[in-house]
């Protein structure tokens, strides 16, 4: 476990050693506090469906961003070769890359909790709070499940761009699946594609409905994801 | 101690690695000798565990560094080629990052680090990026890293690769002072500087052991006999009837295999004779023949031969399906 920390410690330092790191987050607060800025109308209900709506979005270029460097580059430079002879398994460097990206992605979101705040401060009636919480749950869960493909994507490559784009369709696809009409597609796979569309799933998020089936899905999914880098990862070895 | 016994690997149809097994005894610092492209740094993964074998196994103090591979790696400080480091990370905060993965204490961290920035000379860029330190600095903080956890087996490969005269005398006098209470394995195709520092060679070319032994043996067993002599050109005959007549009796001499002639600046024939190691020592013969033939000798020796001849020797013989030693 200190092998973990250690490693997602260095991560998330390094992500805010480099200016990509600054750029990123920058971008995401401004482009997020605008939306709030435009959406808070006289006498309309306040929300922040908005904000949850393109932060969602958003996550889709950002969490490649984050996680596209977080083995491709051991690999590139050969830190893996120091990385994985430390006595750290292959899994611990795994869940502490991981874990990393993801403290990353809890450090951009920490900020935009002065949103919710501010329409508690202004609006009278208050905001309904259900929605708002599992508005957040629902992003937190969204990026596990980005960075968690990033991750296996990352370990398979020493290219950093390709990590990126590789990790970028899968994402895209998860997100435009719910457009694709299942009954368009083989038998076979009408069950993958109804659990995949993650649009859906968001719908129910995004009504304040915390449906554990829903979380069971990004969750068991960004494990998958995790335990494919790991084998990557074992794999190398023996290549 | 190191037990590395029969392993193979291969890359696609490249089979770099051919059955190598040899033990490196507590307090021994084996060199491990090869072109480039002959498996070195292959056998130097593997035996830290980065890579497996396909065939084969190592133990490291006893832990096999596939089936204990936590236990052997924590007994194991490595030093990869060219030192792979981060670059955005300040030497001390890189330091304490390593030391953190052997799980070491606050404490047991602060003096560790300590120890190895003075060890390493590398006190004085403590705070600078590594991204920002000359070659000679990084390769120190990857000794330096590698020493953290006070590791009982010391892995270095190439660790003077990239260095100028200087750094690589200092980093040599650290490999050495490391050395004194280690089990150590350095790689290098340096020669001159293998053979400073180890106490034993493992030559290694197109993934084989071709030789393993102290650095006597070697030269004892694969190094050519030679033996030097000045003769004093004879008055009023040609230089190339003289050289002709000394060279014919030369090879007349039992258990010499070779005669090379040349020139010295003063006139002198320097003549350098290959000698069956197998044969009794024929300087006293050589002096006979020519003292009664009426040459005048200045200089009669014999030559030792070079860890460098031994090695290309080695490394050009063809490839072997056994194992060679000393």
């Amino acid at each position: 476990m200190t092998a973990i920390l250690t490693i997602a410690r260095r991560e998330l330092a390094s992500m805010f050693r480099l200016p990509v790191g600054w750029v990123v987050v920058a971008l995401f607060l401004v482009l997020t506090a605008s939306v709030v800025a435009l959406s808070i109308q006289p006498g309309a209900p306040a929300s922040l469906r908005g904000f949850f709506t393109i932060s969602a979005w958003l996550l889709m270029p950002v969490a490649p961003a984050v996680s596209m460097r977080l083995l491709a580059e051991e690999h590139r430079t050969g830190t893996d070769e120091v990385l994985l002879t430390s006595p750290v398994s292959a899994l611990g460097v795994v869940l502490g890359k991981f874990l990393g990206a993801w403290l990353f992605l809890v450090c951009m979101l920490v900020p935009t909790l002065v949103y919710p705040v501010l329409l508690f401060a202004i609006s009278d009636p208050a905001p309904d709070l259900g929605p708002m919480v599992s508005g957040y749950l629902l992003l937190l869960l969204q990026g596990t499940l980005y960075l968690a493909i990033g991750t296996a994507v990352s370990s398979m490559t020493s290219n950093q761009t390709l990590a990126y784009l590789a990790t970028l369709f899968p994402i895209l696809a998860l997100l435009l699946a719910g457009s694709l009409a299942t009954q368009s597609l083989p038998e076979l796979l009408r069950p993958v594609h109804e659990a995949a569309q993650i649009g859906r799933r968001g719908s129910d998020f995004a009504r304040g409905i915390i449906d554990t089936g829903h979380v069971v899905f990004f969750v068991a999914v960004s494990a998958w994801c995790l335990a494919l880098a790991h084998a990557s990862l074992e794999w190398r070895r023996w290549r | 101690m190191i037990l590395v016994r029969e392993i193979r690997k291969s890359f696609a149809r490249v089979r770099a690695v051919r059955g190598i097994s040899f033990t490196v005894e507590p307090g021994e610092i084996v060199g491990l000798l090869g072109p480039n492209g002959a498996g070195k740094s292959t056998t130097m993964r593997i035996i830290t565990g980065f890579l497996r074998p396909d065939e084969g196994s190592v133990e490291i103090d006893g832990h096999d560094t596939h089936s204990d591979s936590l236990a052997a790696r924590r007994r194991i400080g490595y030093l990869p080629e060219s030192a792979p480091l981060y670059p955005e990370m300040s030497v001390a905060g890189y330091l304490d990052h390593r030391a953190r993965l052997f799980g070491m204490d606050r404490a047991a961290r602060g003096r560790a680090i300590g120890t190895a920035m003075e060890r390493c000379h590398i006190a004085e860029v403590a705070r600078r990026r590594v991204g920002q330190l000359s070659k000679g600095y990084r390769q120190r903080v990857g000794l330096a890293a590698s020493m953290l956890h006070d590791p009982p087996v010391l892995i270095l490969d190439e660790p003077s690769n990239g260095l100028d005269p200087s750094q690589i005398r200092q980093t040599r006098s650290l490999v050495r002072e490391l050395a004194e209470d280690r089990t150590m394995i350095v790689s290098s195709h340096i020669l001159p500087e293998v053979e400073r520092l180890a106490t034993r060679l493992v030559v290694i070319a197109g993934g084989q052991v071709r030789a393993d032994g102290q650095l006597d043996d070697l030269l004892a067993k694969h190094g050519t006999r030679q033996i030097v002599i000045e003769i004093e050109p004879e008055p009023g005959r040609e230089r190339s009837s003289s050289t002709g007549n000394v060279m014919g009796l030369l090879r007349s001499i039992a258990g010499v295999t070779e005669v090379t002639t040349a020139h010295t600046p003063d006139g002198w024939l320097a003549v350098t004779l290959s000698v069956d190691p197998s044969t009794s020592d024929p300087r006293p013969e050589i002096a006979r023949r020519l003292a009664s033939s009426g040459h005048t000798l200045r200089e009669l020796r014999e030559a030792r031969p070079t860890l460098e001849r031994v090695f290309v020797d080695l490394v050009e013989s063809p490839a072997l399906e056994g194992v060679a030693t000393a």
